[in-house]
Order: structure tokens, then C-alpha cells, then sequence
């Protein structure tokens, strides 16, 4: 660990568990953002001592009150500053004078409003970095540290947050009163409350890495609208969930942002900013959520209840249809629903009257009370069989809503397995969904929600017991070789590698690649097709030429010498038509490969998160189906597995409607090897391999075509 | 009118329009870091300065105007 990084550590701990403030620029107009601020520090209790700054008051609000934050006698351990933008640069300059190391600067004004504002951002900046001052800011609401050592609410808030385990970090500052709101009326506590704004200085990245030790926090949930730099965004949520278990939920706005511009290679079409991103998140074990409803909905599964050990769910409802619809929900999420172990089934049977449903799901009948659920609910969350329990409530005239809330928080306790629950409607249900959540039981309005909810917990266990996988490295590639191909076509200026290139680059990375040859005449092809072997395949070979079926130069399935020396032909013709000017090298011959399913491989580099490996469906249609999925480099085996499983593709390799399954392994491999020349080659801008074609289980695969971009 | 006089009918300005004592107002004094005016305040500074010297300031560099110094520089100019 660095001096500096452990500098910037220390720094962001006195942020949030500072002794001293000094609020700078505040004054004592109720309702606005200088005196609001004040008023929240005192308000939450402040374990510390506070110190007002500004220029006219002696007093505010009973306190003493400096003009210059120099002119404060003791030390102070951060500044909290609420000056106009246009005067930050001498607050903070003033703030170094003092030794203060760390600042939370709430004002706006700065790169977000552009022109003189980003210059004010870049000053600040300069600033901070001549004094060694840490800051979070600008333009954002502030920072809330619930932890009773300091009860820390340096922020322009409504209302303080509850203590609990949930550490928030958000881009947006409305976002965050929005989300404090909410929380509140679901009872849901935050450790940490960060408002990051422009994130000039502290930012997602750096807090990471702080909540990663902090003991308050349990789940990390982080709002984000733009990210600037991904790959360490990555390796901090990498290094939180792997060493800690921590889970990380995060939003990520800008979806439906225009996505890939365009690109000369079907991988650059179809890897979009947001498809990369969702492919980031996963690897690196981020959950991706949609709202603000589904953020919480999982966060509070993760950290109310223990995480389930496998992915089997048994549901207690007094409801038919509900009961229906949750199992869909929980099938549809990939759960299992199942089987009761005897002992389980006998005391269900005794303890439920002859009309309950007592196999998974069980139906514990309109009519049930207390008593009903109780025995329900113990008796299965003894069953081994059972890995958590959904209890589903309608409420009818007779239904004790209050007592089967206690019932189930009291058996909650007594067990490690899970319990979620769903307490159907409004305002009947009110007074049991506020004894379960203050008791710490998820509920949720919706059965899928709470199966959904669920499915993220199991996954993120099944993550946890994957993440150490090692990278594999193919020690038979020709590096040099690869290499020398791409530096000498960048050194002619190329943009784009001749296939014939292209295909070398491919063999040094021991690709399956068939022997070819080039012919520059009919009679060659001929000859060529004759060496190499029937059915053969023919295709153009020229650099202005990129999608070589699209103007009728390739011809497949030749069987003849004669048929080679007329396809040679064609071709020439088809592509002088389709692109007169083009240069042409003349056509490729080789052994046709046998028939196979058709995938695309691809890798693309993206600015924010690194190389970019792409998978899905191959052939002349890939970017109408836009059955693909992505991942970033360097991939194990497990991501390499993924990536393939995550596409309908997948379906299909595994042998659908009754063909062949194909080699899955070949496929794996040679995922792989593409990511150890995406790592190894910068050079390479873009890639497609499409087709590989991939045949019949323990037959492998094969490169049909590619294409290498620099 | 030579430059302290102007400085001098600028602080006269300044003190009426935030209420501070003429004396305590620096050459170099900023008018939100150091004089505590507040964002309207800053405006009606202005406004102040343009009638006090009969004088119409362009809005854009006006903004730029915020300390004494500014002030006083910027009217000097103006005055020409």
C-alpha cells in the first residue's frame, strides 16, 4: 500500500470521523443551504466540537464565530465549505494554511455549469493538491455518518437517516434525499451517507476502498452517472467483495444513452457503452440495478436476513393464486421449489387441516391464524431440503396480520436460514410489514420482487465461491511473431490487417486456423484447391474490401478443379462490380470446413473499462439477432464459461432439437486465447472471428474469418 | 477623479450597501470571502457602483468584479 494512498485513506476517515469542523461561509438565513448545513451538524448531535465561519457574523446560532478559518485557535480536522464558487479557491487555500487535510465542499458553480466553472474545479483541484487536502465535492448534499462515536450530519438533508448497515454513495444529490426518504418510511438505516457530486477529488473508487474496512458498513450501494475510470472502479469493487464478502449494489443511469457509434467490425457495432458496462458490473461481482426500489429490495435481503446456502425455497402462503404466482416468480429466477423430507411432511400433515396444500408450496388455507403459520414456517425452516422460506400473507377477516409478524421475526431468530416475506395489499397489512421490518425481515409488495431478491443473494454466494479462479496463460503462442505483423502494418499506416494478416496473427496465437493459400489466377485456384482439398471455400483477399459477402466475394462448397477456376472467376467479377476501385490481391482457397454451428468472437477496446471480449451467434446476421454477451479481459474459466452460457447460443451448442452437442471445450479455449492477444497485442483496435464454427463435441473448432482492426 | 478617490467613494459604497463600518473594508478585500456579501448583495454592488459613478458595467465583466481592487481598477478604466 502506498504512502499516499494511505494518506488519502487517513484523510477520508477524518471526513467522516472528524472532532472538529469548521463551516465555512455559513451564516444563520433559515432554509437555505449555508445555515441548513449548520443546523443539521447540531441537529444530529455532533460528537465533536463546531466552529462557524464567516465574514460578517460573531455569532451564529449561540456559537462563536470567526471571520477566516485562520483565525480559529485550535486545530480542526476537516472544513465543511458552503462559500460561492467564485471565492472557494481562497477558502480552501486558507484551509491548507490551517493544516486542515480534509474538506466537504457542498457548493455548485463549478465543471458542472461549464466555461469559468471548470476552471474553478481545475483551481480547487491545484489547490488540494498543494496542501495535501482530500476533499468530497463539489456540488453535492453533503456526508451523514450515523455511527453513534460521531453522528456526523454534514449535510443539507431533511432529515437525519437511522443507523444500520447500508453504506450509500451517490452521484446525485437529489437522488439522495429522494433515497433518504424512502428509506425512512421502510425503516432502513445507512452507516455512511455520501453525496459525491462532481467528484473532483474523493470518488467512488476511493470510498470503495474506505467502506471496504469499515466495520458499519455491511452492503455498499452506489449511484453513478458517468464513470471515469472503470478498470480501477473494477479492481476496488473487486478487491471489497473479495476480501470482505461485502456485496455491491449499483445503479447506473444513462441506459438508453446512444450506444456504439460506428464501427468497422460487427464487435464495435454491437459493444455499446451500457452492454460493456453490464458485462463489467458482472465480472467483477457488482449487481446491477434498475431503480431504486429494486436497490433496496436487495439490499435489505442482504444484509436482514443470512445468506442462503443453496437455492431451494419452500413458500408458506394462505392464498392460492399469490401462492401461484410466487412460485412462478421464483422458477423464473432460477430458484427450485423443493421436496419436503418426511418429518417435515408428518407434522404439515397433523398440524394443517385436511383441505391445506402441504407439499411445496404449501397452502396454509384463508381461514389460517397464528397457529397455522407457526407450525408452517418452524417445522420447514428445520428441513434440510429447504435453503429459505417465502411467507406469503393475504389478509382475510380472521387472519392475526400482528401475530403471524411476531411469529415469524421470533422464528427468524432462532435460525441461520432466511425468511423473506410478502404481506399482500396496503393498509391492512401496514401494522405486520412495519413489525417486520423493524425486526429486520425483508417484505416485499410483490412475490417476484422477493424472489428476485432471493436470486441475487444465491448468486452473489455462488460469486463468492468462483472469484479465485486463475487466469489461464498458453505458453505455445508466438508473441513476437503476433506482434512484428501488428507493428509493421501500423508502421505502413494500416487501419486494418489483410485477412491473409489477420490469419497469421491468429496462428501465432494458435487459433484453429485451415492451411490456405492465395491465388492470383483461375488456374491457381485450381492447383490450390487440388493441394488442399475438397470441399473447398473461396473468398476475395483485398483491403478495401471488409464485408466480403456483401459484394459476392466468397463462394463456398467447391468440388472440382473446374468449379475452383469458374468460382475465381465470379469473384473477381462480383467484387469489380460491388467496388470497382478496389485493389484486389486475389482470392483465397482452402479445404472447406465442415459443417457446424456458427459463433462470433470479438474483442474491442473501451476507453473506461479496458478490452472488451465479445461472444454470441455468428454468421451474416449477427447484428440482427444481437445474441451476444461480453466480458472484460483477461477472462478465466469461469468468465469464459459465462460468457457463452449467458447467450441463446449456448442453447444451441448444447445440442437443441436433437443435433450434435459441439465442442464446448474448443470454444472455451480458444475464448481464452483470444483474451491472452487481446492483454498481449494492444496494437489490435478491433477483432471479429466470424464465423468460428464449431463442430461436433471433441471435433473442435474453426476459424472461418476474421478481421483485425488497429 | 484620480484613483483613491475612487477607492475612497467605492468603500463609501460598499459600507452602505452591507452594512459595515467604512474602516474595516481592505484595498484587497473580497467582497464574499472577506465582507460577507451574499449572492444578491453581490449584484446590488454593482448596481451601487454603476450609480454612485453615473456608469453602465458590461454584466459579464461586472461578475468579474469582486474585490475592492477589482472595483476600483475596473471603474478607473471606465473613466478614462
Amino acid at each position: 500500500m502506498s504512502d499516499a494512498f494511505s494518506e488519502r485513506m487517513k484523510n477520508i476517515d477524518r471526513i467522516f470521523y472528524p472532532k472538529s469542523i469548521a463551516v465555512l461561509g455559513t451564516n444563520n438565513v433559515r432554509g437555505t443551504v449555508p445555515s441548513d448545513i449548520l443546523t443539521n451538524i447540531l441537529k444530529a448531535d455532533f460528537n465533536g466540537v463546531v466552529y462557524p465561519v464567516n465574514p460578517k457574523e460573531r455569532h451564529l446560532f449561540s456559537i462563536k464565530t470567526y471571520k477566516y478559518v485562520i483565525d480559529i485557535e485550535d486545530p480542526i480536522d476537516i472544513a465543511v465549505i458552503v462559500y460561492p464558487s467564485s471565492v472557494m479557491h481562497l477558502a480552501l487555500e486558507q484551509c491548507g494554511q490551517k493544516g486542515i487535510k480534509g474538506a466537504i465542499i457542498i457548493s455548485a458553480g463549478f465543471k458542472e455549469v461549464g466555461g469559468k466553472g471548470i476552471e474553478r474545479e481545475e483551481k480547487i483541484k491545484e489547490i488540494a493538491r498543494k496542501y495535501g487536502i482530500s476533499f468530497i465535492g463539489p456540488n453535492c448534499l453533503g456526508v451523514i455518518n450515523t455511527d453513534p462515536e460521531v453522528k456526523l450530519d454534514a449535510s443539507f438533508a431533511r432529515k437525519t437517516p437511522d443507523e444500520g448497515d447500508i453504506a450509500f454513495i451517490s452521484q446525485s444529490g437529489a437522488l439522495c434525499t429522494a433515497v433518504l426518504d424512502y428509506a425512512r418510511a421502510k425503516h432502513i438505516g445507512f452507516s455512511k451517507f455520501v453525496s459525491i457530486g462532481n467528484k473532483a477529488d474523493i470518488s467512488e473508487v476511493d470510498l470503495l476502498y474506505y467502506l471496504k474496512d469499515d466495520p458499519k458498513t455491511k452492503v455498499i450501494l452506489l449511484y453513478l452517472e458517468e464513470i471515469s475510470d472503470g478498470t480501477a472502479l473494477l479492481q476496488a469493487a473487486r478487491t471489497v467483495i473479495q476480501e470482505t464478502g461485502k456485496p455491491i449494489l449499483a445503479m447506473k443511469s444513462g441506459r438508453t444513452h446512444a450506444g456504439a457509434s460506428a464501427a468497422a467490425s460487427h464487435t464495435g457495432s454491437l459493444a455499446g457503452n451500457d452492454e460493456i458496462c453490464d458485462a463489467a458490473f458482472k465480472q467483477a461481482g457488482i449487481i446491477r440495478c434498475e431503480d431504486v426500489e429494486e436497490m433496496f429490495n436487495k439490499a435489505i435481503a442482504f444484509t436482514y436476513q443470512p445468506l442462503p446456502k443453496g437455492n431451494r425455497v419452500a413458500i408458506i402462503t394462505n392464498a392460492g393464486g399469490p401462492g401461484v404466482l410466487t412460485t412462478d416468480a421464483a422458477i423464473h429466477c432460477g430458484l427450485e421449489l423443493p421436496k419436503f423430507n418426511p418429518e417435515t411432511t408428518k407434522i404439515l400433515k397433523s398440524e394443517l387441516p385436511p383441505t391445506a396444500n402441504i407439499s411445496n408450496p404449501v397452502d396454509v388455507i384463508g381461514d389460517a391464524r397464528a397457529d397455522r403459520y407457526n407450525a408452517a414456517v418452524s417445522s420447514i425452516m428445520k428441513d434440510e431440503n429447504v435453503d429459505g422460506v417465502f411467507v406469503i400473507l393475504t389478509p382475510q377477516s380472521m387472519t392475526e396480520i400482528e401475530s403471524i409478524a411476531k411469529e415469524i421475526c421470533h422464528i427468524a431468530s432462532q435460525h441461520t436460514k432466511p425468511i423473506y416475506t410478502s404481506f399482500m395489499g396496503e393498509a391492512d397489512v401496514a401494522v405486520g410489514v412495519d413489525i417486520l421490518l423493524r425486526n429486520r425481515i425483508p417484505h416485499y409488495i410483490l412475490p417476484e420482487s422477493m424472489a428476485d431478491a432471493f436470486a441475487s443473494t444465491y448468486k452473489f454466494t455462488k460469486f463468492l465461491e468462483d472469484v479465485h479462479k486463475p487466469i489461464p496463460e498458453f505458453e505455445d503462442v508466438d508473441v513476437q511473431k503476433a506482434r512484428g505483423i501488428l507493428d509493421e502494418a501500423l508502421k505502413q499506416g494500416k487501419k486494418y490487417l489483410p485477412e491473409e494478416e489477420a490469419v497469421k496473427v491468429l496462428e501465432a496465437y494458435k487459433f484453429p486456423v485451415l492451411k490456405s493459400g492465395l491465388a492470383e489466377s483461375a488456374e491457381e485456384a485450381g492447383k490450390l484447391a487440388d493441394e488442399l482439398g475438397y470441399p473447398a471455400v473461396m473468398k476475395i483477399i483485398s483491403e478495401d474490401v471488409v464485408h466480403k459477402f456483401d459484394v459476392g466475394g466468397v463462394v463456398l462448397d467447391i468440388g472440382t478443379r473446374g468449379e475452383a477456376e469458374k468460382a475465381y472467376n465470379t469473384i473477381l467479377d462480383n467484387v469489380k462490380k460491388a467496388k470497382p476501385d478496389a485493389k484486389i490481391k486475389g482470392v483465397m482457397v482452402r479445404k472447406m470446413i465442415p459443417p457446424g454451428e456458427e459463433v462470433i468472437l470479438g474483442l474491442k477496446r473501451d476507453e473506461s473499462f479496458g478490452t472488451v471480449i465479445m461472444f454470441g451467434l455468428g454468421g451474416i446476421f449477427v447484428e440482427v439477432f444481437k445474441d451476444v454477451s461480453f466480458r472484460i479481459a483477461p477472462l478465466d474459466n469461469i468468465a469464459a464459461e459465462k460468457l457463452i452460457s449467458e447467450t441463446k447460443a449456448a442453447i444451441i451448442l448444447g445440442g437443441a432439437r436433437g443435433r450434435k452437442p459441439k465442442d464446448i471445450n474448443a470454444l472455451k479455449e480458444t475464448i481464452m486465447r483470444l483474451s491472452q492477444l487481446a492483454v498481449e497485442c494492444p496494437q489490435i483496435r478491433e477483432l471479429d472471428v466470424n464465423p468460428l464454427i464449431v463442430l461436433d463435441d471433441g471435433k473442435g473448432c474453426f476459424v472461418a474469418d476474421t478481421k483485425i482492426m488497429l | 477623479m484620480d484613483r483613491v478617490e475612487i477607492q475612497n467613494r467605492i468603500k463609501k459604497v460598499i459600507s452602505k450597501v452591507l452594512n459595515i463600518n467604512e474602516e474595516s473594508i481592505g484595498d484587497n478585500a473580497n467582497f464574499i470571502f472577506d465582507l460577507g456579501a451574499d449572492s444578491l448583495q453581490s449584484v446590488e454592488l454593482v448596481a451601487a457602483f454603476e450609480e454612485e459613478f453615473n456608469i453602465e458595467m458590461e454584466e459579464d465583466k461586472a461578475l468579474e468584479v469582486q474585490t475592492v481592487a477589482d472595483a476600483t481598477e475596473f471603474i478607473s478604466q471606465y473613466l478614462k
